[in-house]
């Protein structure tokens, strides 16, 4: 398994436990399913970004498609949880397939522009038809899952601890679906994509039919993340997917490492983990992780996962092998 | 088979005509040496070939299959494969992994499927035969480094290996031996005309350095501003006088 | 008809300028260093901010207080090029990032120094009003309009025949030759960062009597800015000047067709229809890009 795989399987031990040590902090446990909540669809767009190369300023906003469609099918077709999910990834997948097959038309910065347009339109339509995402003011009554049972045992997801299992599950879920994507024949292609896209080509690889689908993943999770957070919340409002919401997900993938496995994961809590550290308003943490954003682009591209690598490399030499003379 | 027909490949940037009309036939196997100044338009009729630009007017074939204006990765299933004037390989991915990925399947639902089957059939398969051709080119005790370490003779080996990793049954090398020192270039030199043995197919070189491509190449194509100017034998090519004023001279 | 058809035509003129103002921040930036300053928006705010804070501290006038606000945020926009974006400079994707950093960083700096609620700026002009035909503005919506023309003609003077502002040009036009030819490219990329940021300080303080100074003022701006050069064609002056008036005119006259709410998204269909009919912009080059 090595240890890389050791350490991320006692992880998520310490993780999976919290609801018995931190069951004197609720608020911690509160902390928790917040960083599930943004570490779906930081995964996304870290299979976007990171390992894809394609920068997406509009992410959010297919989060909302997830949950505004899982928000009607809960509350107005009384659809259970699991299929509104399923059925909230497909919309937001397939809105985003077909979202970027118009912006990769462009190119470098036009694409990035675009994907912001369609980040804001998406929004726009969310706040303003008032008929079936009821508008601005935001869908109220989203339910929790309905109780799992067997025989006469009854776990239902109204309680912290339970919606926390919930939650951390999907996360993990997120993180297989990364690793199976990133360690394939696709993840290869698409690592190939990102570090030269010519190339790639050449090698036989249709390109915009996989930035396609690798959109369409990043969506799809985006969507899935979309869901998780407005059953937590117990209510869908345009104000959680605009653009700032969106550049603060390009900040967690970043921070976090883009393109690294647990980047998001680390991202994720650092977001939500500082403030409580530094006892900061909401303001001033955002302005710490802007300027963190900054430092990180000009000192340390590969973020905090890239910093914790070469820690781990410092603390654990892998032998390399010699350099033989050209 | 063995048969890349070309009719009348036209193609402009703006306002210059990178190709002219270019007509040629290539019949068998073997190394045809592809020459001319700088703006003959070599590189683009290798862009064109390969798929990388759309020609504006003019016809291809490949073994009676017409592939005109085919994009690139339509090519390289079809087996035309290629390398780039400026060296293009995957930086940050080692060298085995360099090679391995240019015998990859690249079908979207194959690969789909196989996030999920995890099958690593075609990998381990040709994991061996990765190892051979790195050995072949020296670059085996580097199969575990990243290829933007490497020296730029080194990257323009790893391109080259690569590229022949896929298979293909046309190659298009650009100026390989360019920013390669004197004894690499006879390790490339080798490794070309070992693979060239072991499995004869079309393969078309861009050279600038004269003693490379006159000692590899059987059959030598001249280009100038865009159009054929001459082809022939090495010998033939060196004593033609047009040749000699456009480019040797 | 007519009547609501001029009225939303001027109106439009008048965002359509403050577009343009950021527009041709932007421009400057982009032509000169190839960087799309996406931190632009919250120098607008930036500027309304302290036009406000001038105004409100130490001048009663109007003038002075913009004059101000623009010498100080063209410094910070100094400071930005020297710090961030230079030493950033090729690597688009990093630039791109750390221009998401400066938003959130100056975005949440004034929530937290001046508070979330807008603030009012009282400026005389916003109030005396002059009539059009049948119509009625107010001397301020018109005077967006003058100033930003007489904006617009000095900028193209200057470029066009001084020293310096060739100088720009050529860099804009080819870095490396630019050097070659002595012209001191690195002054004129920090000069052009330092006087597009002046021009968005000025779009806030133009637009911040008229529509609150507010933490979010520059948002929508910025991306119409971009929508405007993006439309006009990257790199070009003139580009900029039409994609932001044609953005204005367009979404302010869709609001006699289409409910309003939809307005924002309007420009942004607009820009995105006309993008893939035309990938250049209007005015712009096609580039041979890298892929």
């Amino acid at each position: 398994m090595g240890l890389k795989g050791l350490a991320c399987l006692l992880v998520l031990l310490v993780l999976a436990s919290a609801p018995w040590w931190a069951a004197q902090q609720p608020f911690l446990l509160h902390m928790l399913v917040t960083a599930c909540v943004l570490v779906v669809p930081a995964v996304g767009l870290n299979l976007m970004l990171g390992h894809g190369g394609l920068v997406s300023l509009g992410h959010m906003g297919f989060a909302g498609i997830g949950a505004y469609v899982a928000a009607v099918l809960m509350v107005d077709a009384r659809w259970s949880f699991a299929p509104s999910v399923l059925a909230a990834m497909l919309a937001a997948g397939a809105a985003g397939g077909l979202i970027s097959l118009l912006c990769f038309r462009f190119r470098g910065h036009f694409f990035m522009i675009v994907t912001l347009a369609f980040g804001l339109m998406l929004h726009a339509v969310m706040n303003n038809w008032d008929s079936v995402t009821r508008g601005a003011a935001g869908f109220a009554g989203i339910p929790r899952p309905s109780p799992l049972r067997w025989g006469d045992q009854v776990w239902s997801f109204g309680p912290l601890p339970n919606f926390y299992a919930l939650a951390l599950g999907m996360a993990v879920l997120a993180f297989a679906l990364q690793y199976l994507v990133v360690h394939s024949n696709f993840g290869r292609s698409l690592a190939a994509i990102r570090q030269d896209e010519r190339l790639a080509r050449s090698r036989g690889v249709n390109t915009l039919l996989y930035k396609t689908t690798v959109f369409a993943m990043g969506t799809a999770l985006a969507g899935m993340g979309g869901v998780l957070q407005v059953s937590f919340l117990r209510v869908a409002a345009p104000a959680s997917f605009t653009m700032l919401e969106s550049i603060n997900m390009v900040l967690i993938v970043i921070i976090g490492g883009a393109g690294s496995l647990v980047g998001p994961a680390l991202g994720a809590l650092l977001y939500v983990g500082l403030p409580e550290m530094l006892r900061l308003s909401n303001e001033w943490r955002l302005v710490i992780f802007g300027v963190m954003l900054v430092l990180i682009t000009l000192f340390a591209p590969k973020g905090l996962a890239g910093l914790c690598a070469r820690a781990w490399q410092w603390l654990i030499p892998r032998k390399t092998t010699a350099v033989a003379k050209p | 088979m063995n048969h890349l027909r070309i009719q009348s490949l036209g193609k402009r940037y703006g306002g210059v005509v990178a190709l002219d009309g270019v007509s040629l036939d290539i019949e068998g196997a073997g190394i045809y040496g592809l020459i001319g100044p700088n703006g003959a338009g070599k590189t683009t009729l290798f862009d064109c070939l390969a798929g990388t630009t759309e020609p504006d007017q003019g016809r291809v074939w490949l073994n009676g299959q017409e592939v005109t204006a085919w994009p690139a990765h339509r090519m390289a299933h079809l087996g035309v494969a290629r390398t780039f004037q400026e060296c293009r390989i995957l930086p940050e991915e080692t060298c085995l992994d360099n090679v391995l990925f240019a015998a990859q399947p690249q079908g979207l639902l194959a690969n789909l499927a196989q996030i999920w089957t995890r099958r690593a059939g075609h990998r381990l398969a040709a994991l061996d035969e990765a190892m051979r051709l790195l050995h072949l080119v020296r670059l085996q005790d580097h199969a575990h480094v990243p290829a933007a370490e490497l020296s730029f003779g080194q990257r323009r080996l790893l391109e080259i290996v690569s590229t022949f990793m896929a298979q293909p049954d046309v190659l298009l090398l650009d100026e390989p031996a360019s920013g390669v020192n004197p004894s690499l270039l006879q390790v490339l030199g080798d490794f070309v005309k070992t693979m060239m043995a072991e499995r004869p197919r079309i393969m078309l070189l861009v050279e600038h350095n004269m003693a490379f491509v006159m000692d590899m190449a059987q059959d030598i194509i001249v280009m100038h501003q865009g159009q054929l100017l001459e082809r022939g034998s090495p010998a033939q090519v060196q004593a033609s006088a047009k040749v000699v004023e456009a480019y040797l001279g | 008809m007519t009547q609501a058809l001029l009225e939303q035509v001027i109106n439009g003129l008048m965002m359509g300028s403050v577009y343009v103002l950021v527009a041709l921040g932007l421009v400057l930036i982009y032509g000169v260093m190839h960087v799309v300053n996406f931190a632009h928006g919250v120098l607008f705010t930036l500027g309304g901010y302290l036009g406000h804070f001038f105004f409100t501290q130490w001048w009663d006038s109007f003038w002075m207080a913009t004059l101000l606000s623009m010498l100080s945020v063209g410094l910070v926009g100094y400071a930005l090029e020297r710090g961030v974006f230079h030493p950033l400079h090729g690597n688009l994707r990093n630039q791109v990032i750390a221009s998401l950093g400066l938003i959130l960083a100056f975005e949440n700096a004034v929530i937290a120094l001046w508070g979330p609620n807008a603030l009012q700026w009282k400026v005389a002009t916003t109030e005396q009003l002059v009539s059009v035909g049948e119509l009625r503005f107010s001397v301020h919506h018109l005077g967006i309009i003058v100033l930003t023309m007489a904006m617009i003609t000095a900028l193209g003077l200057f470029l066009k025949h001084t020293r310096f502002g060739t100088a720009i040009r050529a860099t804009s036009q080819n870095q490396e030759a630019a050097l070659v030819v002595g012209i001191p490219v690195r002054r004129v990329q920090w000069s052009a960062f330092a006087l597009g940021s002046a021009l968005a300080a000025l779009g806030g303080c133009l637009v911040g009597p008229l529509f609150l100074v507010f933490p979010q003022m520059g948002d929508v701006p910025l991306v119409k800015g971009l929508a405007g050069i993006l439309l006009g064609g990257m790199g070009s002056v003139p580009g900029a000047v039409v994609g932001g008036l044609i953005l204005g005119v367009t979404e302010s006259v869709s609001t006699l067709f289409l409910p309003t709410d939809y307005r924002d998204a309007i420009a942004f269909m607009v820009m995105v229809g006309i993008l893939l009919l035309r990938p250049q912009g209007l005015w712009g080059q096609r580039v041979r890009g890298e892929d």
